[in-house]
């Protein structure tokens, strides 16, 4: 068991990838293994509910299952791509149930496997995220507020000044000044 | 729009929520290889990334490791809990034992063995807890090594104001009567900080926690070393990390 345990700690994700795209079985029970949690703990924090978020994480795995052959596995990063590809799939989610429009969002885009490639840091690292989330939780709850709608919710700024009943203009502007705090929070690794 | 004024929309624009007439600006600068915004698209992906990951919540079902494994056309197999499965490999072993007694069929040298088997998995199941607890510390911190060399050990060192964990690969097993040996250095001073070996696949896991505090380390060390452990190193280090 520790053999196991110690392996899935310590390889790298290239192995891993090359591995999914010669369709080897075990190759997807250690991405699971591997990312499975977080990708639940994403789309139950968006869709708040247990059972539908395990359907998209179903299909997320399945998703990535079926895509990973464009992945470049020398130089990509599958946790990130997982990520975005989960977070589209809740998005789609919300939108349908909310009956909101598709608007003319990147989503499809922003899960492009080549986005992921040459990434320079390792975002999903223990100390990266935890800063990250310490960060956002200083914000003004407006600022957060808003952050978390652009993400966890997919809006855009027009969608989130609605939901807010602010001007467009007070939204950008909690943005900007969010971003900024973060950055200073962060020490960079923020563009704003 | 000049790159400085886009900047502040590179985060929206990696979570693909960014609107006209901005969108359209950002892309146009990204398809002509601006390499500032490419640059900052880059990092605005890597934030978002981890914006995702911060969403922490409670376990899934285990059924649903089997779902996706089967939707995927692939064998299921069931998803244990470290503590579940060494609960059940510290029971299994124990059976064992008791199966052995009562049959008297096998040898003492084989009893002796079980116990040994059940002392180790026991050793382990401890050092995994520690290494858990310490990972779901607030303060932990992350350093990686190894990265880039050619067939180097390599791994990563968590560490917090009271413990450090050392998980490597590619660390060749320790020859018969020799150990690693685990270094904190403080000052060029290196002081023991605990034995281990690696497994016959090259992977190791070690906690250590000091009596005084962590963070005052420069550097861990590991040296191989004879099986009891020595006061000082006394071979060239296979692992040093500046923390």
């Amino acid at each position: 068991m520790l053999p196991l345990i110690l392996a899935i700690l310590t390889k790298g994700d290239g192995d891993l990838l090359v591995r999914l795209q010669r369709r080897d079985p075990q190759a997807l029970a250690e991405l699971y293994d591997r990312y499975g949690r977080m990708v639940f703990g994403l789309i139950l924090r968006m869709v708040q509910d247990r059972g539908t978020a395990e359907d998209l994480v179903q299909e997320t795995f399945l998703r990535v299952w079926n895509r990973v052959g464009g992945f470049d596995a020398e130089h990509g990063a599958v946790g990130p791509w997982l990520l975005a590809v989960a977070r589209n799939r809740a998005i789609d989610y919300l939108r349908y149930r909310g009956r909101r429009p598709e608007a003319a969002l990147e989503l499809n885009e922003s899960e492009n496997p080549a986005l992921f490639a040459d990434l320079k840091s390792d975002p999903l690292r223990f100390d990266t995220v935890r800063q990250v989330k310490t960060a956002l939780e200083k914000l003004p709850a407006p600022q957060r507020e808003a952050i978390e709608l652009a993400y966890f919710e997919g809006m855009s700024q027009t969608e989130i000044a609605e939901r807010l009943r602010q001007p467009l203009g007070t939204v950008k502007s909690w943005m900007r000044r969010a971003l900024l705090q973060m950055r200073e929070e962060l020490g960079g690794g923020v563009p704003a | 729009m000049t790159c400085d004024e886009l900047r502040p929309d590179y985060v929206l624009y990696a979570m693909g929520v960014l609107e006209d007439p901005e969108k359209t600006e950002l892309r146009a600068h990204l398809d002509r290889g601006c390499e500032t915004c490419v640059a900052g698209i880059r990092e605005a992906r890597e934030f978002s990334s981890s914006v995702g990951a911060s969403a922490d919540g409670p376990e899934p079902s285990r059924q649903l490791r089997n779902r996706v494994l089967a939707v995927a056309g692939t064998v299921s197999q069931p998803n244990w809990h470290w503590r579940t499965a060494w609960q059940a490999a510290a029971v299994v072993a124990l059976l064992a034992i008791g199966v052995i007694v009562y049959q008297n069929q096998e040898t003492t040298a084989a009893i002796a063995e079980a116990r040994q088997q059940l002392k180790q998995s026991n050793l382990e199941a401890a050092s995994l807890r520690s290494a858990l607890a310490l990972l779901q510390t607030p303060e932990t911190r992350e350093v990686t090594f190894g990265q880039g060399a050619p067939a180097p050990p390599r791994g990563r060192i968590f560490f917090n104001p009271a413990s450090i964990l050392l998980i490597a690969s590619n660390l060749p097993a320790p020859p018969a009567g020799k150990a690693y040996e685990m270094w904190i250095i403080r000052g060029g001073r290196p002081t023991p900080a605990g034995l281990f070996a690696s497994t016959a696949q090259g992977t190791a896991l070690h906690v250590y926690t000091p009596t005084d505090f962590v963070l005052a380390t420069d550097t861990v060390a590991v040296t191989l070393e004879i099986a009891a452990g020595v006061d000082a190193p006394t071979s060239t280090p296979v692992i040093a990390v500046q923390l």
